[in-house]
């Protein structure tokens, strides 16, 4: 097991490493800079002020030397300032973070939440009519475009009928947590609705996969009933493959909600990693594309810990290998 | 690791902590709703449309533009003028001529902290926007201002060294409070931006003057302004102002309709299209101004593609794009036809010159004179050269209305033989690097937003060409270079008298007409969608938005 | 890490008409794939249909926008006046281009690395499967965000025709969803070619002296072909609801060539007034990506040899 750490710890940092001189080469290879962006709100610009403000920025050093300093002064705990917001990148970063992470967690959360009985049911009921309507229905909510779903959420749910905000965070003036919780509903149900199908299908198939299994039959044979069956039996390891899913996906949780995000003027990470991408905002997307990397590879790392730790059957040496 | 996690722990904290809090209803709000965020909100750094609907309200510039496109004195006294005696030329210590002017703050005009608002933060001010370290806007009127002269706490000389008609002016000189300000700004001018009191503190109110503060910022969303107790000037009618911010323009429609918004501001708003759409269904419920503009839609032509350099292609594009058609299909007539870049509303506006009425015969006409006569698959090719017709069209991407306008001019120049090429940018590398730059091969399409009586000298003088020697500064995208142009526009600039300048400014638009440096589309018209029951707001149809009278809007309905 | 699905090797083993009689059983595949082939002959017969309507697909008609259906516009007009339907078919053109493009460029580029890899193993092994750790731990929406962005005219192993043009467009989001779409067929890829080396057939054969080519060729390839199918199948759905999340930010297929996506989202704005012209694109979307989805889930309950013991 502590080998399996170090291991996996070393390789992770050294893939964070090579993204952070990726991510950074690619920003830089996108055209224009501040200065130029300077040049085209202010007129008035001479060249020499132009050169000046393109030193101060470290503009005119070649991109290798450009990430060196990055990277240097990232190391040793400064990692800029925000160009658009002017406010250390953490304080940009850090309350986008928990909106995106509340947000995101609670689609989740309820997404599992429904995903583990309609499948466990659709998959103790095969070839029913029901188990055909889940089966349609999963499909339905991963192949309908997000920012589509959300506008006609909004439509229906807040212009037509008037029961939620159509979007913000809370209304200014009151910020109670019912108020805020309104504001939640219409983003969450997005969220929940394009990612339930994707996990509902993952339960369905592990739990038949998990029936299909000797010692369930088994254990049926010595009359245990189904239901004991499958939650004693089967549900454990069904688990498996949705926790997996849950823990790939993790890191991707963090800018994948743009759509949602932008539809309900909500003011989570992926809004804030689109605008920083394309309002010259370096250190901002730098740090929080970082962030991200970060998560995806902790989630990765989780999902192979909880296999091994989910899976008897495996070891970690033999993963390892 | 661990700081993250323990930032995250105190933003988790804001977030449930400030959620018991709950404001009295019953004070008069208005809540705004446009689609851009003002990212920072100090007075001098940056300027968006955005930020500056939200400074104004709070902050006031000491001359600007009213709503009849008429210099008015907003933070002073009396708008100088050589007559009144405020304004008096004079010779520079270099032996240039230059022009001392005289401004009064109004004598109860004092920041929100109940500090009076003195020429002290007229000098510091003054002398930030001019440093070497600055990142003022509007350097230029720094630096021409080569001297400061304090008559007493609220009265000051500016010395130019320049004399144009302008001389009253100084819309872009924003006073920032010394008392807080100062010592910052002294302690680390090169990092001045970051810890501004605008950006740490926005809500202190000594930053602002205005009939209303800043109270509460939510960076992305929302922010809060409520009435000044300090304001010196007419008392403003509504208690709150909320700016929110729905960036999807078909949700914040929806915001609009659902009640959580009450107005649609002009810009940054609505498409013109979506306002005209919503005016069909909406149109009794709600009030819906179309304000024309200087907003100046129109093509810069690089004057470097040996195709566009042909004046009779030009010419050719101009008289085969129905301009008239798509103005009133497209727009509902409320935008005008732009015969050159100068509007209509300006008063030094002339119809007597060049005008590119829908002809495409002529078009061909012109086409076939400039030697493209052989037609093959549609396209025309140069009878010698073999030179295929075509020519790159840009814009930027995902704005639908340039979209629109650029596939009717493309469906009309084809019908003439010309390919256009579309290949559209996202703003930020089409501003960024691509016009000013010009990497753009042929045609760009879109707007320059400018004041009244405005001279282009960045965009159409030939020092404003953009090149690798002059760090490229200017705007004169195009490359456009006629000497005469710049003769006009040196001469414009330093001519006092009004009626002396008139007939310049009709021999500039002769020029922009016959020669077509950029080819003119039309002024934009920005759409205002208010409660019936709001009154006072006064669209300017200029960059300098009608909040700058905020403190007229109020309820008709009681 | 999730490379679990493939039982590999006896694939070859079942006869192809075993398969297709199993494929024939899920009757929602079947259905998918009739509709599917349905859409594709009817938006790739677009030229001919617009030649028989008599009408210029791109010509634009100011003084007739948002028309109602008539019999010369079927489907009514958009907001230029053009023929909605033939919008939507040269869209579904673009649209189902793109996702065939990207997701065959992926399993092309993603067998390439995992017979690589696999086969040859070693140091290249571990080199590209870190490397493919890597892509997979990109965050793929705002990479796609700055790749949309940057000028691929500036890159040296991009083609002049694919940076400049009409269609640069086109072959910029093929590229790019491709760059990063290539991981799974390279990770199946590789366990397939990792196992089958260790064969005693394949190792009988190299002994008699075949080629790695021809190992490749005759051994591996067939092998994989089966997995290869599907996921590519399930890709091109993803891929074509990718576009449109991309047009939705601006920088996906660029008018005036149509996508469905882009259609759709030019359309948002108008939904109060003119919903047809949202309806439609959304609904053609989530019909054609949908019925990928369930072709591929039908090919691989008739291609997974597991599922022979399901029955």
């Amino acid at each position: 097991m502590g080998r399996f750490l170090v291991i996996r710890l070393t390789q992770g940092m050294l893939v964070l490493a090579a993204m952070s001189f990726l991510i950074y080469a690619l920003i830089g290879l996108m055209p224009g800079d501040p200065i130029d962006e300077m040049i085209a709100a202010n007129p008035h610009l001479t060249s020499a002020d132009a050169e000046a403000l393109r030193q101060r920025y470290g503009l005119d050093l070649p991109i290798t030397e450009r990430y060196g300093n990055w990277a240097a002064s990232a190391l040793a705990g400064d990692l800029g300032y925000s160009r658009v917001h002017s406010v250390p990148v953490l304080e940009v970063l850090a309350p986008r973070l928990v909106n995106t992470l509340i947000l995101v967690g609670s689609s989740v959360v309820l997404a599992v939440l429904l995903a583990i009985p309609i499948g466990v049911y659709a998959a103790t009921h095969p070839y029913t009519r029901t188990d055909t309507a889940v089966n349609l229905m999963c499909f339905a909510g991963i192949s309908i475009p997000p920012f589509w779903l959300a506008l006609m959420l909004i439509i229906l749910f807040a212009v037509i009928l008037g029961w939620f905000p159509a979007g913000g965070m809370l209304t200014v003036g009151d910020g109670g947590l019912a108020d805020r919780l309104s504001h939640m509903v219409l983003p969450v149900a997005t969220l929940t609705l394009v990612t339930v199908g994707d996990y509902t299908r993952h339960v369905r198939a592990a739990v038949q996969e998990q029936i299909r299994q000797d010692y369930v039959r088994t254990a049926r044979a010595k009359g245990l009933s189904q239901a004991a069956v499958v939650w004693r039996h089967t549900l454990r390891n069904a688990l498996i493959p949705v926790v997996t899913v849950v823990a790939l996906g993790f890191g991707n949780i963090f800018s994948g909600a743009l759509i949602t995000e932008t539809m309900f003027a909500y003011l989570g990470t992926g809004k804030l990693i689109y605008d920083s991408i394309l309002g010259n905002d370096f250190n901002t997307a730098m740090v929080a594309l970082l962030f991200v990397t970060l998560m995806v590879l902790v989630g990765n790392f989780l999902a192979d810990t909880l296999y091994v730790a989910l899976d008897p059957r495996i070891s970690f040496a033999s993963r390892s290998a | 690791m661990s700081q993250p996690t323990r930032l995250i722990g105190t933003a988790l904290g804001l977030f449930l902590g400030s959620a018991g809090l709950i404001a009295a209803q019953a004070e008069e709000t208005l809540t705004v709703g446009i689609s851009q965020f003002a990212p920072t909100l100090h007075p001098n750094i940056e300027s968006a449309s955005a930020k500056s609907f939200v400074i104004d309200m709070a902050h006031r510039r000491f001359t600007s533009f009213d709503a009849d496109w008429q210099p008015v004195c907003l933070f002073c006294t009396e708008l100088p003028t050589l007559e009144n005696g405020l304004a008096v030329l004079e010779t520079t210590p270099d032996g240039e001529d230059g022009i001392a002017v005289t401004f009064t703050i109004p004598p109860d005009a004092a920041w929100g902290d109940g500090t009076p608002a003195t020429t002290r933060d007229v000098l510091f001010t003054w002398e930030a926007g001019r440093s070497e370290q600055s990142q003022f806007g509007n350097l230029q009127m720094y630096r021409e201002i080569y001297d400061i002269t304090v008559v007493d706490d609220k009265t000051f000389t500016i010395h130019r060294n320049r004399v144009t008609y302008r001389f009253d002016m100084i819309n872009d000189l924003r006073v920032v409070p010394d008392h807080l300000e100062r010592a910052i700004w002294e302690e680390n001018p090169a990092e001045y931006p970051n810890r501004t009191l605008y950006v740490t503190d926005p809500t202190n109110p000594g930053l602002w003057f205005g009939p209303y503060r800043v109270t509460e910022v939510e960076s992305g969303a929302y922010i809060v302004l409520e009435q000044n107790e300090t304001w010196y000037g007419h008392p403003p009618y509504f208690d709150r102002i909320v700016v929110r911010t729905v960036e999807n323009t078909a949700a914040l429609e929806a915001n609009l309709l659902s009640g959580s918004i009450d107005k649609i501001h002009g810009s940054p708003g609505l498409t013109i299209d979506q306002a005209l759409a919503f005016a069909d269904r909406h149109g009794d419920d709600y009030n819906i101004i179309f304000q024309e503009g200087l907003i100046y839609e129109h093509i810069d032509v690089n004057h470097d593609n040996p195709i566009l350099a042909d004046l009779r292609v030009r010419q050719a594009l101009m008289y085969a794009a129905d301009r008239q058609t798509m103005v009133e299909q497209l727009f509902g007539g409320y935008q005008r036809v732009a015969p050159t870049s100068i509007s209509p509303l300006d008063w030094i506006y002339t119809d007597e010159i060049a005008q590119y009425d829908y002809d495409p015969d002529r078009a061909i006409a012109l086409l076939e004179e400039a030697g493209f006569t052989d037609i093959r698959d549609g396209v025309r090719h140069h009878a010698e050269t073999g030179e295929r017709l075509s020519v790159d069209f840009m814009t930027t991407a995902g704005n639908r209305t340039r979209e629109l306008v650029q596939q009717v001019l493309q469906s009309g120049w084809s019908d003439v033989g010309i390919e256009v090429v579309v290949s559209n940018q996202p703003a930020r590398v089409f501003f960024g690097g691509t016009l000013s730059r010009r990497e753009y091969t042929g045609l760009a399409m879109f707007a320059w937003l400018t004041s009244p009586e405005n001279v282009p000298r960045t965009i159409l003088h030939s020092e404003g060409i953009p090149t690798d020697e002059n760090g490229w500064a200017g705007q004169n995208y195009m490359g456009f270079n006629d000497p005469r142009v710049d003769e006009l526009i040196d001469t414009l600039e330093e001519t006092l008298d009004p009626a002396e300048r008139e007939p310049l400014w009709h021999e500039l638009q002769r020029i922009y007409a016959e020669q077509l440096p950029a080819l003119p589309l039309y002024h934009r018209a920005d759409s205002y969608i208010m409660p019936l029951w709001l009154g006072g707001v006064v669209p300017t149809g200029h960059q300098y938005d009608t909040a700058q009278t905020v403190e007229y809007w109020h309820r008709t309905d009681r | 890490m999730s490379d679990l699905t493939l039982g590999p090797g006896h694939l070859s083993a079942s006869p192809l008409t075993l398969r297709w009689r199993r494929f024939l059983e899920h009757r929602i595949a079947v259905l998918s794939g009739l509709v599917l082939l349905a859409l594709v002959v009817v938006c790739f017969s677009a030229p001919l249909v617009e030649a028989w309507m008599g009408v210029d697909a791109n010509r634009v008609n100011l003084l007739n926008r948002f028309a109602p259906p008539s019999a010369e516009h079927p489907l009514g007009t958009d907001d230029l006046g053009r023929d909605f339907l033939l919008r939507l078919l040269y869209g579904g053109q673009v649209s189902l281009i793109v996702g065939l493009a990207a997701a065959l460029a992926s399993a092309v580029i993603g067998t390439l690395i995992g017979v690589l890899a696999g086969y040859y193993g070693g140091w290249l092994d571990a080199a590209l499967m870190r490397l493919t750790d890597g892509v997979i731990a990109l965050p793929l929406l705002p990479f796609l965000i700055i790749l949309a962005a940057i000028d691929l005219g500036k890159l040296p192993f991009v083609p002049e025709a694919w940076a400049t043009g009409q269609d640069a467009n086109l072959y910029r989001i093929v590229v790019i969803v491709s760059l990063f779409g290539w991981t799974t067929v390279a990770r199946l890829v590789r366990g397939t070619a990792l196992s089958v080396r260790q064969r005693d057939y394949v190792r009988a054969a190299t002994a008699l002296g075949a080629g790695n080519a021809r190992i490749i060729l005759v051994h591996i390839l067939p092998n994989v072909a089966s997995p290869i199918v599907v996921a590519t199948t399930l890709s091109i759905g993803q891929i074509i609801l990718l576009e449109s999340v991309l047009s939705f930010l601006g920088l996906g297929i660029q008018p005036p060539t149509p996508s469905w996506g882009n259609i759709l989202t030019n359309a948002q704005e108008l939904i109060w007034n003119a919903p047809t012209l949202a309806i439609y694109p959304g609904l053609l979307i989530f019909i054609t990506v949908i019925a990928f989805n369930f072709l591929g889930d039908g090919l691989q309950d008739a291609l997974d040899p597991r599922s022979i013991a399901k029955r």
